[in-house]
């Protein structure tokens, strides 16, 4: 025992903070990295111009509006801020410790895969939160000034709801970036996914296949918006005659809410247990 | 009681290339440890395995008696490392740097205010404590490398070619803070080229090639042990064939050749009586000798003779 005490003194006597002190410490850096990063900054400014767009549209109509209906305008971008925002603040946030070998640097300390795992992610989301938060406090305000009436639980709701899908979708960009060999390709991909392939695979099913697809991620996503319409749209089916003795069928499917809930939160474990297991495994090559 | 690292029958198997073949070995407490061996003997990738960077395909390393392939955490906490050059988060400065470092390894705040300053005074980076990292050159970023290995006054380090990159200046720098390390006790294991660097600051060597350990042993023990050194003459006379032919045909002379107007040189079996016997045996020939040295390192022809074994 005369030996343990002599590395003690050594290391100063040191114990080593827990996994979650780590995890901690982790996301408090990585957080000082979007705050000093133009990303951050880049969808700030993205989001201020689509809002004083916005604000200048309804402004400018003469309808009258209630103040759901004008904070229902706002959340029609919501989406895209989160495809953006899980690119920027999920896509590389594994990737470049390895393809710009800062990993050498984080590696080798006495901290675990899976504390620098849970600190990235908690301050990606944390990042990807306060672009939302932001964006629906300027809504909400808007709306309230220039709309009639009161404001309603459907605004909270779609809050939580672009919250919980701007979960699931950083989680699959955690997935991607645990995978994806570059930085530049695992961005691209991950904006790729949300913004064209998942919309592209959920209509094949659903407008032309006709099956609900209730298990796609983006079409869960989608609840953020609907919620705010009253009352909840319902699935509807349309034929068209292009021309005698042909018709052409497309399917409108929605979301429902509770199903959807339980699909972003599957998305978001099964995505985050994945990343876990990639990048546990991944070795630092070159 | 455990030695610092304790390497055991570890194979890295790249696709069927074997990087670390087999390799066994002990670096005992308070050793300072060079680790040797050609480009693309495996250094590297041992060392990747020793700091959790790669997973090993069999075998242990232990670090303080954990095994890193088992338990990385706990075989790390009181490890510091420099592996290749690393890459530092550009929107840090050094001191941010080293706080988050500090932090993860569960230093205090003051802990690492304190160490901190020294070891950015002790690699000559103060002036650049609260830069951005995002610019520095290759040489500032090793030095702000070796300063996080040692904040934390770990009881072993390990270092992969630390002073690659490094201005000749900061070599010398480098080369006194390891010289420094040596005297406060701290286990150190280190991966270089340069032979002379190896030879002033180490107490021990190992040799691999083809991941496989060739030699290892004290540096005295090992120095003493070389069978063949190279001899460069110079002389008053011109080397001409002749002059030459009757140099090769002394006891234990081999591979002679010119190497100027004046001077030759050649490889000698034997100890230091065999070098003195040479000597007497060249001005015997008649030959007026200027000069007659040892030529590089002992080390330097132990690493030859053993590499070109195994080649
Ligand atoms: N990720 C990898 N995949 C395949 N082969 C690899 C990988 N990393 C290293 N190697 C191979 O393993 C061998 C050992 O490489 P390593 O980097 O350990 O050598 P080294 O002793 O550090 O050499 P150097 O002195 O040049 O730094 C080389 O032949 C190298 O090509
Ligand atoms: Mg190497």
């Amino acid at each position: 025992m005369m030996e343990a005490n002599v590395e003690a003194v050594k290391n100063g006597g040191r114990a080593l903070p827990s996994d979650l002190q780590q995890t901690v410490v982790v996301a408090k850096y990585d957080i000082m990295k979007y705050l000093r990063s133009r990303r951050l900054l880049g969808i700030l400014i993205i989001e201020a111009l689509v809002l004083v767009l916005i604000t200048a549209l309804v402004g400018t109509s003469e309808r009258p509006h209630t103040v759901d209906g004008v904070i229902e305008q706002y959340v029609g971008f919501v989406s895209i801020l989160i495809v953006l925002g899980a690119t920027l603040f999920g896509g590389d946030a594994i990737v470049s410790e390895y393809q710009s070998r800062t990993g050498f640097l984080l590696f080798p300390n006495p901290v675990r895969k899976s504390s620098i795992l849970a600190g990235k992610f908690a301050s990606s989301v944390g990042a990807m939160g306060l672009v939302l938060v932001t964006y629906y406090a300027v809504a909400i305000a808007a709306g309230l000034v220039m709309g009639d009436g009161g404001l309603s639980d459907r605004v909270f709701a779609s809050l939580g709801l672009s919250l919980l899908y701007g979960i699931s979708a950083m989680a699959v960009a955690f997935l991607i970036s645990s995978i994806m060999k570059g930085s530049t390709g695992a961005l691209i991909l991950t904006f790729a996914l949300f913004f064209l392939i998942l919309n592209i695979i959920t209509s094949l099913i659903g407008q032309l296949g006709g099956t609900k697809p209730w298990f796609m991620i983006d079409f869960a996503g989608g609840t953020l918006s609907y919620i705010m319409s009253d009352p909840y749209p319902v699935d509807t089916t349309m034929s068209f005659e292009i021309a005698p003795g042909q018709s052409f069928t497309t399917y409108l499917f929605y979301p429902e809410v509770y199903l959807s809930i339980g699909v972003m939160v599957a998305y978001a474990v099964a995505a985050m247990v994945l990343a876990y297991i990639f990048f546990r495994r991944r070795e630092m090559a070159a | 009681m455990t030695e610092p690292i304790v390497i055991n029958k570890l194979t890295k198997d790249f696709g069927g290339f074997m990087a670390v073949d087999d390799l066994s070995l002990t670096v005992p407490r308070r050793s300072f440890m060079g680790f040797l061996g050609p480009n693309g003997a495996g250094k590297t990738t041992t060392i990747k395995i020793l700091t959790n960077m790669l997973s090993a395909s069999s075998g242990e390393a232990y670090l303080n008696g954990v095994d890193v392939t088992k338990d990385p955490k706990a075989a790390l906490a009181n490890v510091g490392a420099v592996v290749e050059t690393p890459e530092f988060y550009p929107f840090l400065t050094p001191r941010e740097t080293l706080s988050y470092l500090g932090e993860l390894r569960g230093m205090s705040r003051q802990d690492i205010e304190r160490r901190g300053r020294e070891v950015l005074e002790t690699v000559k980076m103060t002036d650049w404590a609260d830069k951005r990292i995002g610019k520095f050159s290759k040489g500032m970023k090793q030095r702000v490398a070796i300063a996080q290995a040692i904040l934390h006054e770990p009881s072993v380090i390990i270092l992969d070619e630390p002073t690659s990159g490094l201005d000749p200046r900061g070599m010398v720098e480098v080369r006194e803070i390891l010289t420094e390390l040596k005297r406060a006790d701290y286990t150190v294991f280190m991966s270089s080229h340069l032979l002379n660097e190896v030879q002033e600051v180490c107490t021990d060597v190992v040799l691999i090639d083809h991941g496989k350990l060739l030699r290892s042993g004290s540096v005295a023990s090992l120095v003493g042990q070389a069978s063949v050194r190279r001899i460069e003459v110079a002389v008053l006379q011109k080397v001409s064939g002749e002059l030459l032919n009757k140099v090769s045909k002394l006891d234990g002379v081999t591979e002679l050749r010119a190497a100027g107007e004046n001077q030759f040189m050649f490889s000698l079996k034997g100890g230091v009586e065999a070098q003195s016997k040479a000597l007497m045996d060249l001005q015997s020939i008649g030959l007026n000798v200027v000069s007659y040295k040892e030529s590089g390192l002992a080390l330097e022809s132990l690493y030859m003779s053993l590499i070109k074994d195994s080649r």
